[in-house]
């Protein structure tokens, strides 16, 4: 199972929207992943470490280096498909890599 | 026409006798399979909303079942008027979203949206169809006041107008503070972007007076992560109820049961909130390929929900910063009557706020203090209303005292719901006095915003000049 984690400015709408759209994409595509969604001022080290890869809206910098693969889900909320496929086939990437 | 409102209303009174959560499960339905969604997907997304506000009505009966009472000891022994409980942002969402009349106004501004798109007035196509509830409680705030249904989506088209407006003023902005290349469509049509007018009438007299203030900024991100865990939710949550228990003179075990339900009900609010979130996301497809099918071949920007300004800590920061001082200014402010729970992190206005200051923390500071006070006030007004419409979706407990009132203290567009109220009083009778009321207020309202759209074309051309240069 990979953990991902997506991550949007108030950690209601846009982050649960994305890890919905990751959540069903990824299981059309056949591969088992968990997303949760946080809000970007909640994250610390500790929890990024938890992490396979990191979806978060926008380009996000943090006090700490983030070791994981980061890939901007911004594009999945204009609910366009054709903006939405290239993040899902990034994800994608790294989830193959990974397992 | 009489004779279609009589058929009209022997069609729907039965589905609206139902109830709120039933009525709404069938409407949202419907209107999903008519935008071609799925019949599954449409009748998941239909269920979610009823469950949406079950849940809700349950988290503010625990709510204000406990605070209430408390908050009326509270007043009693500290001789403070701060009797609304401020439950925060996702009971007003739920209620909103849980009348009917939300539907027909959202689908009035989708068919705004493309008219406006077609005719080139705007570049901006709006898909954030679940924050459309925050301009649908402009109009409902007319219809409580008049019953005129003309009215209130006169003003719901007006605010619209504005609000796409806005979101094409503000797109140069978000590809600077966020460096955004021009090929990123992300923009957004967010109600809490209609007070920038405001905020830059404050920002632009802070221009004048203290030009040198901005050498004394600090860095936001830092000033975060020192907060931590005490300035989340459930923390804040904890204080207050001890706070209402402490001041309003309750026994030990009391404060500590406010703390926890305090901090328990903020948190369930936001995890019923998500839910909520959910249950729009079919019929938010539906709506955006409905809109983006007749646009093809046209660019334009799309309008998502503010958060992508995550990347800026300075929103958060404020927010944190404003906190405690929008608890000491409910204490002593004139005509407030809101003790700041549910909505005391002010994320209604640090993102407008870091739009007009471009980030730069001090004035965003300044000028939030100048802003929360309308926002009590807003939120004082509205109380009433919000009430009334809980209590007709089913949403508030039964056997509070009459003067228990709901609401939410930093609710989008403050402004706006003044302008609506007024209109809402004018369409009552159409009395001389208020008549002329509404229209100085509305002329006021549009006057700043035309100068605020012209300020923001001054700032648009220099970013493109730079672009130019480079």
């Amino acid at each position: 199972m990979i953990k991902i984690l997506a991550a949007c400015g108030a950690g209601i709408n846009s982050s649960h929207q994305i890890k919905t759209a990751i959540e069903e994409e990824m299981k059309k595509r056949g591969y088992d992943v968990a997303v949760d969604a946080v809000v970007v001022k909640d994250i610390n080290q500790e929890m990024m470490e938890r992490y396979d890869i990191f979806t978060p809206i926008s380009k996000i910098k943090f006090s700490f280096d983030v070791d994981i693969p980061m890939v901007e889900a911004g594009p999945i909320l204009y609910r366009i498909p054709a903006m939405a496929n290239p993040v899902f086939d990034e994800i994608e990437k790294y989830v193959k890599e990974i397992q | 026409m009489n004779t279609i409102i009589e058929i009209a209303n022997k069609f729907f009174q039965p589905i609206i006798d139902l109830g709120a959560a039933p009525m709404m499960f069938i409407l949202i339905s419907i209107l999903a399979i008519l935008m071609g969604v799925k019949v599954g997907k449409a009748i998941q997304g239909g269920l979610m909303l009823g469950i949406a506000l079950t849940g809700i009505g349950a988290v503010i009966d625990m709510l204000t079942g406990s605070f209430a009472p408390a908050l009326q000891d509270f007043v009693l022994s500290t001789g403070i008027e701060l009797n609304i409980t401020d439950v925060g942002w996702a009971p007003l969402a739920t209620i909103t979203w849980g009348s009917a009349y939300t539907l027909f106004f959202l689908l009035v501004l989708v068919l705004v949206n493309l008219v406006l798109l077609g005719l080139n007035k705007t570049d901006t196509l709006d898909v954030d169809i679940f924050n459309f509830w925050h301009l649908s409680i402009t109009g409902l705030l007319v219809l409580y006041y008049s019953d005129n249904l003309l009215l209130a989506t006169a003003l719901i088209i007006l605010l619209g107008v504005l609000k796409f407006i806005n979101a094409d003023l503000m797109k140069p902005t978000f590809n600077d503070l966020l460096d955004m290349p021009d090929a990123n469509p992300t923009t957004t049509t967010h109600m809490n972007f209609l007070l920038n007018p405001l905020i830059m009438l404050f920002d632009t007299i802070i221009d004048k007076l203290f030009p040198s203030l901005d050498k004394y900024d600090f860095d936001a991100a830092k000033l975060n992560e020192k907060v931590g865990f005490w300035g989340s939710k459930f923390a804040i949550g904890a204080y207050l109820g001890a706070f209402v228990g402490i001041l309003g003179g309750q026994p030990v075990r009391d404060i500590f049961s406010l703390a926890f339900i305090g901090a328990a009900s903020l948190e369930l609010f936001s995890i019923v909130g998500t839910w909520f979130i959910a249950a729009m996301e079919p019929i938010s497809q539906g709506i955006t390929d409905f809109m983006s099918k007749r646009m093809e071949g046209r660019t334009f920007n799309i309008g998502i929900d503010w958060p992508f300004l995550a990347a800026r800590p300075e929103m958060w920061a404020v927010a944190n910063i404003l906190a405690p001082i929008m608890l000491l200014l409910a204490l002593i402010l004139p005509g407030n009557n809101i003790l700041p729970l549910g909505g005391i992190i002010a994320i209604g206005l640090t993102p407008a706020l870091l739009v007009v200051s471009r980030g730069k923390m001090i004035r965003m500071i300044i000028i939030g203090v100048f802003m929360i006070p309308v926002f009590l006030w807003s939120g004082t007004a509205i109380a009433p209303f919000a009430t009334n419409v809980a209590n007709s979706v089913g949403a508030m407990p039964s056997g509070l005292a009459e003067n228990a009132l709901i609401t939410h203290s930093t609710l989008e567009g403050p402004v706006e719901k003044f302008i609506a109220i007024l209109v809402g009083q004018a369409g009552e009778g159409f009395n001389l006095g208020p008549v002329l009321m509404a229209l100085a207020a509305l002329v006021v309202y549009l006057g700043l915003f035309a100068w605020y759209a012209k300020k923001m074309k001054e700032r648009n051309a220099v970013y493109a000049a730079e672009k130019t240069q480079e």
